[in-house]
């Protein structure tokens, strides 16, 4: 490199709520994990009921293409997730990471904040948690923070309005 | 959103539909020289002619009933009375729904506001204030324009949710051109430009229309449409005596021939439909500044066009290459601008530069953006790493698969498949190779004065000039697979065009620093200095 100091993108400083790792859990097990695991639940019990003869073969396939990845995604997503998963309001600027295999960074700055919302799932009431949006003029520069324990999504929101509102605006 | 004001207080001058009198050379004199009140602007009807226009779907099933009259010798069928009746009922419904719908939707421009209010329980009144309106767009299909009038669309700024436009169906085109510039009249002329014709049509163009990729594709949706259209009225186009004649001697002839004759007559009616879509599109077709800070495009043949942009909601022009267009020297040019609608709309109206000769693009870049398109001097180019991964994906996803299912059937059925494999991928390795250099080649950033420039692409080529003021966010974006080799995706967000801008591939350890530099002090709470 030329310059003597090369400039990084530290990760933002605040994780999401531990709690969110539980939720991820519930959730990989409700939209994929537990369908695939049923799917091949059922699928050896009717081979062992009425086509024994099949089992041989198909007990490993089912093993690789359907339960392997099931538990994998259930064990490894939500650890992931917790380490990528972090934001940070600053003086100028929203910054928030996120993903866990693909992964994203975004800085929105204050300026350009038109709304804020608080959403709270059934899943995530069940631990505490809530989802906090931030949507700018542009769709691509919406920023989501999952995962935030109920008193921080509400200090946040209410802190990000505020920032939005000392910062002179541009969002119209 | 605002209240609902009372439309019953009587109008100062009737014929003065706007009250901003200077916007109006038409206006009469005895308009009073300040804004009036806003609430005694008239309130506008639309023009009756709409209803006539909502009949249009009924030709469709009414010709489709005539020619299955003819091919059944006049003989209407019971199914065909049936239809008839359908149409029938379906004409008083709609109609009826249309006379209470024109009869309920009013209009009016007030000082600062668009407002229209409709429906018949549920009165909606929406207002717009007209600093929001970034364009106005005037579209008239061919029956519009058989009926004199034309319909208009306002676009404002918002969250891309497509919800954020007005659009009045249908007013006379001198009503409509009328309404265009008092939306526009806040972007009202400081003085006009130096030469306000950007571009017109030369029809020497004419030679890249067939260059592009839909010159084939385009002949088997239409056939395909064709088939379907027969098969609505009943006819079963295999069946017809001539169609399995010419079927069975193609089948019969010397195949050598007739396939290279069969390719040739589908790449000539592609380029003859290429060329029939070019004129159809940009027939008249002008780019002009109307006044100091409007972009106008009109264009079309059957179905005119008209898109206004103002100028502050221009925030870039992207020049296209397609691939063949580019091995053609030509390039056409797109408005990176706000209010366009959305991706959809936004790819039909964004248009301001057919297919032509790159010379020309630049040239009308040039024009559009008031300042030398940023291209000329060289962009920084990214790491090989990127170039490594343009070749694994083109591998991984073209070669490797379709060698492997060749040479799977192979050895499932015949050995001749097994060398079909070979050659398969002998053949498109070196292919996928030159792409990927090619795509390699085009990647390349940099900062040009007020604009940011990034360019990638092989397929189609893109370059973009964005205004760097006009970026709302940075996403910085990776896989497993680009951070081990040290890449990043960065996109930049705008209100504007298709939202999200990529540059592909950056280094990663220069994508904080490019991005910083672009938007200054965004960036700089979240950054860390390495000392390198």
């Amino acid at each position: 490199m030329p310059e003597p100091a090369t400039p990084l993108l530290r990760p933002p400083r605040h994780r999401v709520d531990p709690r969110a790792r539980r939720w991820w859990t519930l959730q990989a097990l409700l939209t994929l994990s537990g369908p695939m695991l049923l799917i091949a639940l059922v699928m050896a019990v009717l081979s062992i009921l009425f086509f024994p003869g099949a089992l041989p073969w198909l007990g490993p396939l089912l093993l690789v293409v359907l339960v392997v990845p099931a538990v994998g995604y259930l064990l490894v997503m939500p650890r992931w997730r917790y380490a990528v998963h972090a934001w940070e309001l600053g003086g100028r600027a929203v910054y928030a990471a996120g993903g866990w295999f693909w992964q994203k960074r975004r800085i929105a700055p204050l300026s350009r904040v038109q709304t804020v919302d608080t959403v709270r799932g059934p899943l995530q009431r069940r631990y505490g948690l809530a989802t906090v949006t931030v949507t700018t003029a542009s769709t691509a520069g919406d920023i989501k923070i999952a995962g935030l324990s109920d008193a921080d999504a509400e200090e946040l929101s209410r802190r990000i309005g505020e920032a939005a509102q000392d910062v002179p605006g541009d969002a119209a | 959103m605002s209240a609902p004001r009372d439309p019953g207080t009587p109008g100062l001058a009737p014929t003065a539909s706007g009250t901003s009198p200077t916007a109006h050379p038409d206006a009469p004199p005895s308009a009073p020289a300040t804004a009036p009140p806003t609430s005694t602007a008239p309130w506008r009807r639309l023009d009756p002619r709409t209803l006539l226009v909502h009949c249009g779907w009924m030709g469709a099933p009414l010709a489709s009933l005539a020619l299955t009259a003819l091919a059944t010798g006049g003989r209407i069928t019971t199914g065909a009375w049936i239809t008839l009746a359908a149409i029938a009922a379906s004409f008083a419904v709609v109609t009826t729904l249309g006379l209470i719908r024109w009869a309920r939707t009013e209009f009016r421009v007030t000082a600062d506001t668009l407002e229209v209010r409709s429906g018949l329980l549920n009165r909606r009144l929406r207002s717009v204030p007209l600093r929001r309106i970034r364009t106005v767009d005037l579209t008239a299909s061919p029956l519009h324009r058989l009926l004199g009038v034309t319909v208009l669309r306002a676009g404002t700024a918002g969250s891309g949710d497509g919800g954020s436009e007005l659009s009045l169906e249908a007013l006379t085109v001198a009503e409509a051109d009328r309404l265009r510039a008092e939306l526009l009249a806040r972007a009202e002329a400081e003085g006009a430009a130096d030469d306000p014709v950007v571009a017109r049509i030369s029809w020497r163009w004419l030679r890249y229309a067939p260059l592009t990729f839909w010159v084939v594709g385009g002949v088997f949706v239409v056939a395909g449409s064709v088939y379907r259209a027969l098969d609505g009225m009943g006819i079963e186009p295999w069946k017809l005596g001539f169609v399995q004649r010419a079927f069975a001697e193609f089948g019969a002839s010397a195949l050598w021939l007739t396939v290279p004759a069969a390719l040739l007559v589908v790449l000539a009616l592609g380029s003859v439909g290429a060329i029939a879509l070019y004129v159809e599109n940009w027939w008249h077709y002008s780019l002009e500044w109307t006044d100091a800070r409007s972009l106008r495009v009109r264009r079309g043949l059957f179905t005119t066009r008209s898109v206004t942009i103002e100028g502050t909601r221009l925030r870039g022009v992207l020049l296209r290459e397609p691939l063949l267009l580019r091995a053609g020297g030509g390039a056409l040019v797109r408005a990176v601008a706000g209010g366009l609608g959305n991706r959809e709309e936004n790819r039909k109206r964004s248009g301001l530069l057919p297919p032509a000769p790159r010379t020309e693009a630049l040239r009308v870049a040039s024009g559009a953006l008031r300042a030398a398109f940023p291209e000329a001097e060289p962009l920084t180019g990214h790491p090989r790493a990127a170039l490594r991964r343009r070749r694994t994906r083109g591998l991984l996803f073209v070669v490797v698969p379709g060698a492997a299912v060749l040479a799977g059937l192979g050895v499932a059925f015949t050995p001749v498949l097994l060398h079909c494999a070979w050659i398969y991928a002998a053949v498109t390795t070196p292919v996928v190779w030159w792409l990927a250099r090619d795509a390699y080649r085009s990647l390349g950033h940099g900062i040009r004065g007020a604009y940011l420039v990034a360019r990638s692409g092989t397929f189609s080529r893109d370059t973009l000039a964005l205004q760097r003021s006009a970026i709302a966010a940075w996403t910085f974006s990776t896989s497993p697979f680009t951070r081990r080799s040290g890449l990043v995706t960065l996109t930049a967000a705008v209100a504007a065009g298709e939202d999200g801008y990529r540059v592909r591939d950056l280094a990663a350890e220069a994508a904080p620093g490019f991005a910083a530099a672009v938007t200054p002090g965004l960036l700089d709470e979240f950054l860390v200095h390495r000392q390198g």
